[in-house]
């Protein structure tokens, strides 16, 4: 990988040049009603001069007031056109960029989302994600406006009165001072409220989440007033920063103010003839209005963009906490899979596995898989029984030596399995896609969940989990033991079936054991259990990463 | 989508049913919220009359120099108006910076409010229902639905408010000068202002108050893939499960595609409307200076206002297209309502004893009974071993003793009393718990340590921390007893935290005891230490231990032995 690490912003960037299309014709839209704005502003101003000064009737103005009219027609659909473009681009990069998130989990492998908690990865690929939708939908667009928009009034306002025009261009360089003034603040703000706002709801969390222990103390009251100081204090505390931050976007208001009413007094003094400098004498209430409401549009593009500026901070915080995942080097799943000339379903030759963090964690091992082996690995935690697992199902790439696959599916069982928001019977489909109910019905049955499917009105359509039926420990690795049955896997591994097991289950799972031996199929299995060690034909015992074979007295 | 409409209640009576509790806290704020608006309402009116006067003021001054120019005789007051220009020029901005400010705050506070009534609401719940929140991203969505609520006042209250009192404003205005556009625009404002507020409401209803469950559904199944992942390598249906996030996905943005399309139509009908309205202005204004009823100048003023009307309205459509959602938080945070139960039983102020007959609990959402057919006594001052698995049942057996949780058959007492129906205050101080789950507060260490005891002096403190062999690990620590244990104790290591939760325990005085492994995550050294002050602090005081093997350290005074399994009681072996 030759890759250059990910920063927030060129990995924003490069998501807006997947829809640079959408997202320019966007701005096109966008300046395009702008450009219709300044049309209906400027005839307004040649109605008005029409009407008051030239005393022209409306009748006589018919054609120019249903050009105004397309006008008010055409920037109404421009502008739906801008808003409903641009999200589809937003709608579009985020679909695209939480695909890149999953696949990125997906290379990462079983392995490392083992120290990961799921929760917070999933608040990546979902929350953070949907983060990004300001940035597209909104401030993007809004930035190449600004660009533009303001310049093109700019050129009209020349044309009426270059006084003015240099009152706005005056201003022009101090624009980007004050999008920086006001993007500083508006950046500070949202920093210091997010961490003010994440430490509150830390605090309001701990809190709830200690409930139990709250009522088994009688705290409940006193946390409760708590809850109300603490937020009332953060009030407090922000509020004396927010007093600084809102400064910056009123000197923008400001300006947008001042530009009124200077541009008024100086119109209505020049019309009067009292200035006589410049192009004040030939102002006409044409020109001069046309400027006053001019003046204003040429600020609004900003005045936008400064409320949408915090769509880009919360998208930044958002893309840097999202580039730490796709950061991540992906070497640490294997994709070996040769396929092995003969009879054997794996070989191990001289493997070494290797953590940066914690060095040499298995290895030097070699060790031959043939069809219909029943092999149990023992010792103690950390030795490496779940690595030499992890390579067998492909989950890691060795460091050093040669590994050979030939089993393309297998069945996988650990100490937690796996249960899907779902229902049953998708949690059985997780084993086999295609697995029709009979199929189903007899693999719980053979699992030893008859009894409970029985008991359930909607059967395998029952939702399990949070949302429907809790399933117990024992229950729950039943339902592992009937993917393995549903599924025709040949070979079988399993870490540690029968850890923390009441006694049922455990008889289950060796009686399990002992009907796939039977059945011919191959079991590799991590295990403690001495009667699970007893169905192994070979036992190896694994200590600091060293396999021994242990005798089998028969 | 095919939802008729009559089995549902009317948009309005739902809206009304989720919000109006929320409503009624705010009212406690009414002030505050009557002169926020009144804020909001200046900024926009000073905004109106400096665009309005200046139109009218340069018009003036147009007439008026093209009189001069003929010699005719004119006079115009240019200090006045001019004055009125600066005046309202710095107006807007004042008021718009003290109205940010002044919401700001208004909205900080009413966070502190709701906080302040969720978290009542919650300290009601009793165990069955705090297990079943204390699962996966519950919490996380407990403060968004409360920011939800937060935000109704300034999205949803607010703006609607405001921009009614402006059309009122602007049409009494309009009046003075021109009663005939006055009522039409009033009245073209106003079924703009219902088809932005409650016509938007209708037609995104639907998808907005989805859209949270949507996101939940689609952070499922990330879940699933996230934790399946070993399996679906295994099995070879990754290929399967990735087809279901796409088909949830793409209908979650499509469902987003649908509200954002109706939103940017509110928003473009806002700009037509207003639009036409000044063209119409124009048209009639114009005759009307034609035939000389109208003055030029307050033409161009009522014209200049109709200009600038469409502010007013731009912040409803996104507002109203996300009602649903709004109704949504609030409708999750309504089901938390729980009526408090009735306690009022006193415990005997004497040992207490345990009785337990034919008890049966069951957990709604679980499959078979978490304990079944529970039967045995323990008399006053007597101590009892529990062993069994985790999963067993063993803190549903603590949550019935401590009174958190009501028994679904059978019958439970301690003392003679039945838990479930002590008062707190006296449940809290008699009986104690040390859970299997420890919890420490993002507190300092003797913050955790005083809610065993609020008023133990620090010699208690110390003494408790000697008994569980703390004492020399907190006296090396730089801030002591001030020391910080992070967000769930995380500063600590699991045994340390386990042996702050015991010390918690000891600084109290109850009469019945349960320790949910007390020993767990401590190495074998210290348990022995840990023993043996806690035994002489169980002296006289009713006790079970809930632990996983059987276990050397309780022999002495124990004198029943039991085995949890699979909610059954039994003798050991």
């Amino acid at each position: 990988m030759t890759e250059q690490p990910l920063t927030a912003r060129s990995w924003l960037k490069t998501l807006a040049t997947l829809e640079r299309r959408r997202l320019n014709l966007a701005a096109f839209l966008g300046v395009l009603a702008g450009l219709q704005t300044v049309a209906i502003v400027v005839g307004v101003a040649w109605l008005v001069d029409q009407l008051v000064v030239h005393q022209q009737t409306p009748y006589q103005l018919l054609d120019l007031l249903g050009v105004l009219a397309l006008c008010v027609a055409g920037r109404g659909v421009c502008q739906w056109g801008q808003e409903v473009v641009s999200l589809e681009a937003s709608l579009r990069i985020r679909q695209y960029a939480r695909r890149q998130v999953l696949d990125k989990f997906w290379a990462l492998g079983p392995v490392w989302l083992a120290y990961r908690q799921s929760g917070a990865l999933a608040t990546q690929a979902v929350e953070n994600i949907e983060a990004l939708d300001g940035y597209f939908a909104r401030f993007y667009t809004q930035l190449r406006i600004v660009s533009l928009l303001p310049l093109a009034i700019l050129c009209i306002v020349v044309k009426l009165d270059y006084l003015v025009a240099i009152f706005l261009l005056i201003s022009a360089p101090i624009i980007p001072l004050f999008m920086a003034l006001v993007g500083m603040g508006a950046e500070r703000v949202n920093r210091e409220q997010f961490a003010a706002v994440a430490r509150l709801s830390a605090h309001f969390i701990d809190r709830v989440r200690g409930m139990a222990t709250l009522q088994l103390f009688g705290k409940t009251e006193s946390a409760h007033r708590d809850v109300w100081w603490a937020t009332d204090h953060y009030r407090r505390l922000s509020m004396r920063t927010l007093r600084l931050a809102f400064l910056s976007s009123a000197v923008l208001e400001f300006f947008a103010s001042v530009a009124i009413a200077v541009v008024a007094m100086y119109v209505g003094f020049g019309l009067l003839g009292y200035i006589d400098y410049g192009p004040s004498a030939s102002l006409t209430l044409f020109s001069g209005l046309a400027v006053l409401l001019l003046a204003p549009e040429f600020f609004q593009p900003l005045r936008t963009l400064s409320q949408h500026y915090h769509d880009r901070a919360t998208a930044l915080g958002a893309a840097e906490s999202l580039i730490t995942v796709l950061n991540e080097s992906s070497t640490q799943r294997g994709s070996v899979l040769a396929a092995s000339q003969n009879s054997h379903l794996a070989r191990l030759k001289d493997i070494c596995v290797e953590y940066s963090s914690r060095g040499r964690v298995l290895g030097p091992v070699s060790l031959t898989v043939d069809q219909g082996d029943v092999i149990a690995l023992s010792g103690p935690s950390g030795s490496g029984k779940s690595t030499l697992l992890a390579l067998f199902a492909g989950f890691l790439t060795p460091s050093q030596g040669e590994l050979e696959l030939a089993a393309p599916r297998y069945a996988w069982l650990d100490q937690q399995p796996a249960l899907l928001h779902g229902t049953l019977a998708d949690n059985l489909r997780l084993a086999d896609p295609r697995a029709d109910e009979a199929a189903m019905l007899v693999a719980l049955e053979q699992a030893g969940l008859g009894e409970l499917l029985a008991h359930l009105p909607s059967g395998l359509d029952t939702l399990i989990g949070e949302r429907g039926l809790g399933l117990s420990g024992g229950q729950a690795q039943r339902l592992a033991l009937a993917r393995i049955y549903l599924s025709d896997a040949d070979l079988i591994l399993l870490d540690e079936p029968t850890a923390s097991l009441d006694n049922d289950t455990e008889e289950r799972v060796i009686q399990a054991l002992l009907k796939w031996v039977g059945e011919g199929r191959t079991l590799i299995m991590a295990t403690h259990h001495p009667r699970a060690i007893e169905v192994a034909k070979r036992h190896f015992r694994v200590r600091e990463g060293q396999l021994e074979e242990v005798a089998h007295e028969a | 989508m095919k939802r008729s409409s009559s089995a549902q209640p009317s948009l309005l009576s739902r809206t009304r049913q989720a919000l109006l509790p929320w409503i009624v806290l705010m009212t406690k704020r009414r002030r505050r919220f009557l002169a926020g608006a009144l804020l909001i309402w200046l900024t926009l009116a000073a905004g109106l009359s400096l665009l309005g006067l200046s139109g009218w003021f340069i018009t003036a001054c147009a007439l008026a120099g093209i009189a001069l120019s003929l010699g005719l005789p004119s006079r115009l007051d240019v200090y006045v108006p001019g004055g009125g220009i600066r005046f309202f020029a710095l107006l807007r901005t004042v008021a718009r910076y003290i109205e940010r400010l002044y919401n700001h705050d208004t909205v900080l506070r009413l966070l502190a409010d709701l906080r302040y009534r969720v978290f009542g609401t919650l300290t009601r719940l009793d165990e069955a229902a705090l297990r079943r929140h204390r699962m996966s991203d519950w919490l996380g969505r407990l403060t968004s639905d409360i920011d939800a609520l937060d935000n109704l006042y300034l999205r949803l209250l607010m703006p609607p408010l405001v921009s009614l009192l402006v059309i009122v404003g602007v049409g009494l205005f309009v009046a003075i000068w021109w009663p005939g556009l006055a009522s039409w625009l009033a009245g073209v404002l106003f079924v703009l202002w219902i088809g932005l507020t409650y016509g938007m409401a209708r037609l995104c209803f639907v998808q907005s108050h989805r859209q949270v469950a949507d996101q939940e559904r689609l952070r499922r199944l990330v879940i699933d893939q996230l934790q399946a992942t070993a399996e679906l390598i295994a099995y070879q249906s990754a290929v399967w499960h990735r087809q279901q996030v796409a088909t949830h996905e793409a209908a979650s943005l499509d469902n987003q595609r649908r509200l954002g399309r109706y939103t940017a139509w509110g928003n473009s009908v806002i700009g037509v409307v207003t639009g036409l309205l000044l063209l119409g202005a124009i048209w009639f204004g114009g005759i009307l200076v034609a035939e000389g009823t109208l003055a030029g100048p307050v033409l161009v003023m009522m014209l200049l206002i109709v200009l600038g009307i469409n502010e007013v309205f731009v912040q409803l459509p996104i507002a109203f297209a996300r009602l649903g959602g709004s109704v949504a938080a609030a409708e999750r945070l309504n089901a938390l309502d729980t009526e408090a139960p009735e306690k009022q039983l006193e415990l005997p102020d004497q040992p207490l004893g345990i009785m337990m007959r034919e008890v049966t609990h069951c957990y709604s959402s679980s499959a078979e009974s978490t304990l079944s057919d529970i039967s045995f006594t323990l008399g006053p001052g007597e101590q009892a071993v529990i062993t069994g698995h985790s999963g067993a049942g063993k803190s549903t057996l603590a949550a019935l003793l401590t009174g958190r949780l009501k028994a679904s058959q059978g019958k439970v007492e301690i003392g003679g009393c039945e838990p479930w129906a002590v008062i707190d205050s006296q449940r809290s101080q008699r009986i104690a718990l040390l859970t299997q789950q420890v919890d420490l507060f993002d507190a300092s260490l003797e913050d955790n340590l005083r809610l065993g005891n609020a008023e133990a002096s620090d010699e208690a403190l110390w003494k408790v921390l000697e008994a569980v062999a703390l004492d020399d690990w907190v006296r090396t620590l730089p801030a002591q007893l001030e020391t910080p244990v992070g967000e769930r104790g995380q500063q600590l290591s699991g045994g340390q935290a386990r042996r702050v939760a015991l010390a918690r325990l000891l600084l109290m005085d109850p009469s019945l005891v349960i320790l949910d492994e007390p020993f767990a995550a401590i190495d074998h050294a210290t348990a022995e230490q840990v023993a043996r002050a806690l035994s002489d602090w169980l002296e006289g005081r009713t006790a079970i231990f809930f632990v996983h093997h059987g276990s050397r350290l309780l022999t002495q005074q124990v004198k029943h032995h039991w085995h949890l399994s699979a909610g059954k009681l039994g003798s050991e072996r």
